[in-house]
């Protein structure tokens, strides 16, 4: 078969995917762009050119940077914690244990339970009087209601639903270390954590930062256990309230589509930014053999 | 010396036994309580002191959530979207995935690149215009808006491209020799070679789609439009703090996808472990 119609072939089997990639993807994120510098009329129907106005109002908005504080925060928590915590699984559960696949099962349980029907549950879990937390810590603690407490809820539920898949990741990563480096290292007298230390963190670092850009990335768009278990009345909600909840609340209830686009528009610049400072660190701690 | 050895090792190693009991029991709570709860009455569910068992254990909550809410149409929607949302992306991911890994032609890296591109942007940027777009064609609050925008996976492709990379090029060489197309050699030599990849593929989506909130809560508002996580969403305005009936719709919810993961957990997770080893 000549080249010319391999060539053929090939664009007609990838144009579904680059057809609907540039139709239901490619647009939309110029279209976000372009509604970020627009002012419109009935949810885009009209749209007048405003120029930097959306981004002028957003930046001298204070509840734009309590939303991303908010946002930044609930990262810096849940992004190290679920790290930390699933590593500490994998490397558990990557010794020859008893009960391996049931471990395994439990705590990847989490991640096929729909998000919607967990946080029901943590509602009832984080009850000021009759929850189970509260029953359990002898405290009368309002988690849910009060600004102090709600982040901690937020950043628990994410790292509950959370540590199963990265365990696994870094377990698959756990792994794929050549077993003759311990052999090696065990001949020259290392020591369990002497092993860890300097076998396997160094070896994982490639896994770690695969698993760090993906949890960055999800984190950031936290919207889901907001809106289902703070909720829109609770006083705690400025306190958690995350940039693109901020985006589903100014164009889906207020319907200002353009200043919802000025604020998811900020966030896409974020993603980008914080993944370009990922990668720049890369060579910094992520070692390739 | 080496009793001493045996004798740290298996100190160690049973307290890692004790951590990972503690751990997994408390990853199961809130399952526990979901199924403990929604067999109480409205009482005992919020009493205090604390009620831990339901005295007789009651139906109530779920024939409850069953009635007054459109449950079998959230179901139906959940299914149907979660099929559309799995066959197409499947299919045309795995198309794409082969041409891009197997095909060397004119733009290719150009595309591949343009299409992974779109996994780093937060899914909420595409909203709104998508939301428009379904408006204009009136869509909105049809179960086909909750499908339509996702008949593809960049994310599938570039993980199904990565499989089809490690397939040993004499395999294909044949094929081109009895005077296969690139599509037979797809169709009958590499997609055979790939059905694990396949199957994990399946079950992510699968899962994606069925606990996906964001976008069915936009686009549509009646309840029979409605998914299962945007229903169960509502059910709470409904039935503020009948919490039987709450846990009874949540149990109903999440029980196909848990029995889903109990029948394949070993294609769930050697799936994914094994994709992100490949990656």
């Amino acid at each position: 078969m000549n080249s010319r119609s391999r060539y053929v072939w090939a664009y007609i089997m990838i144009a579904p995917t680059l057809l609907g990639t540039l139709i239901f993807w490619g647009w939309p994120v110029l279209q976000s762009i372009l509604l970020g510098f627009q002012q419109s009329e009935n949810f885009g129907l009209i749209n007048h050119w405003v120029g930097f106005d959306n981004y002028v109002k957003l930046f001298s908005d204070e509840e734009f940077w309590q939303n991303l504080r908010n946002t930044l925060y609930y990262v810096v928590l849940f992004v190290p914690i679920t790290l930390a915590l699933s590593t500490f699984f994998a490397v558990l559960l990557n010794s020859k244990i008893k009960g391996l696949s049931i471990y395994r099962v439990i705590f990847f349980l989490p991640q096929v339970t729909m998000p919607a029907a967990a946080a029901m549950v943590w509602v009832v879990l984080f009850a000021q009087d009759f929850g189970l937390i509260n029953h359990i810590l002898g405290t009368r603690i309002a988690w849910l209601s009060n600004p102090n407490y709600a982040m901690f809820v937020l950043v628990i539920v994410g790292v509950w639903g959370a540590i199963g898949l990265n365990m696994l990741l870094i377990l698959a990563g756990l792994q794929g270390i050549p077993k003759s480096l311990y052999e090696a290292a065990e001949i020259d007298g290392a020591k369990r954590m002497g092993k860890f230390r300097y076998i396997t963190i160094p070896m994982l670092t490639p896994t770690l930062f695969f698993t760090s850009i993906i949890l960055l990335i999800g984190a950031t768009q936290i919207f889901d256990s907001i809106y289902l278990i703070i909720g829109k009345t609770n006083v705690a909600l400025p306190a958690v309230r995350s940039l693109v909840y901020a985006y589903y609340q100014n164009t889906f209830v207020y319907f200002n589509p353009n200043y919802g686009a000025a604020i998811i528009n900020v966030l896409l610049l974020i993603n980008i930014i914080l993944t370009g400072i990922q990668f720049a660190l890369q060579k910094k701690w992520v070692i390739y053999d | 010396m080496t009793e001493v050895h045996t004798a740290s090792a298996r100190k160690i190693n049973s307290i890692v036994h004790i951590i990972l009991i503690i751990s997994a029991i408390a990853m199961l709570i809130p399952f526990i309580w979901m199924v403990l709860t929604s067999l109480k009455t409205t009482t005992e569910a919020t009493q205090i002191p604390i009620r831990y068992l339901p005295e007789t254990p009651s139906l109530r909550g779920y024939t409850e959530a069953i009635k007054q809410s459109a449950f079998s149409h959230y179901y139906i929607n959940t299914i149907f979207t979660a099929f559309m949302k799995t066959a197409f992306p499947v299919i045309f991911s795995s198309m794409a995935a082969y041409a891009f890994a197997r095909i060397r032609f004119p733009g290719g890296t150009f595309l591949f690149a343009l299409i992974i591109s779109v996994m780093m942007v937060p899914n909420p940027v595409f909203y709104t215009p998508q939301y428009m777009m379904m408006s204009d064609l009136g869509l909105v609050n049809t179960v086909t808006a909750l499908w339509i925008t996702s008949l593809i996976s960049p994310f599938a492709t570039f993980l199904l491209r990565q499989f089809f990379l490690t397939i040993s090029k004499e395999l294909e060489e044949a094929a081109v020799l009895d005077g296969c197309n690139p599509f037979q050699i797809y169709w009958h030599i590499m997609l055979p070679l790939v059905k694990s990849a396949l199957v994990a593929i399946v079950i992510i989506q699968l899962q994606w789609s069925w606990n996906e909130l964001q976008w069915p809560l936009i686009i549509n508002s009646s309840p029979e439009k409605m998914t299962l996580s945007s229903g169960i969403a509502t059910l709470v305005s409904m039935f503020g703090t009948d919490y039987p009936v709450l846990m009874a719709g949540a149990f109903m919810a999440v029980v196909p996808m848990i029995v889903l993961f109990f029948i394949f957990q070993k294609q769930f997770i050697e799936g994914i472990a094994f994709s992100a080893h490949k990656g």
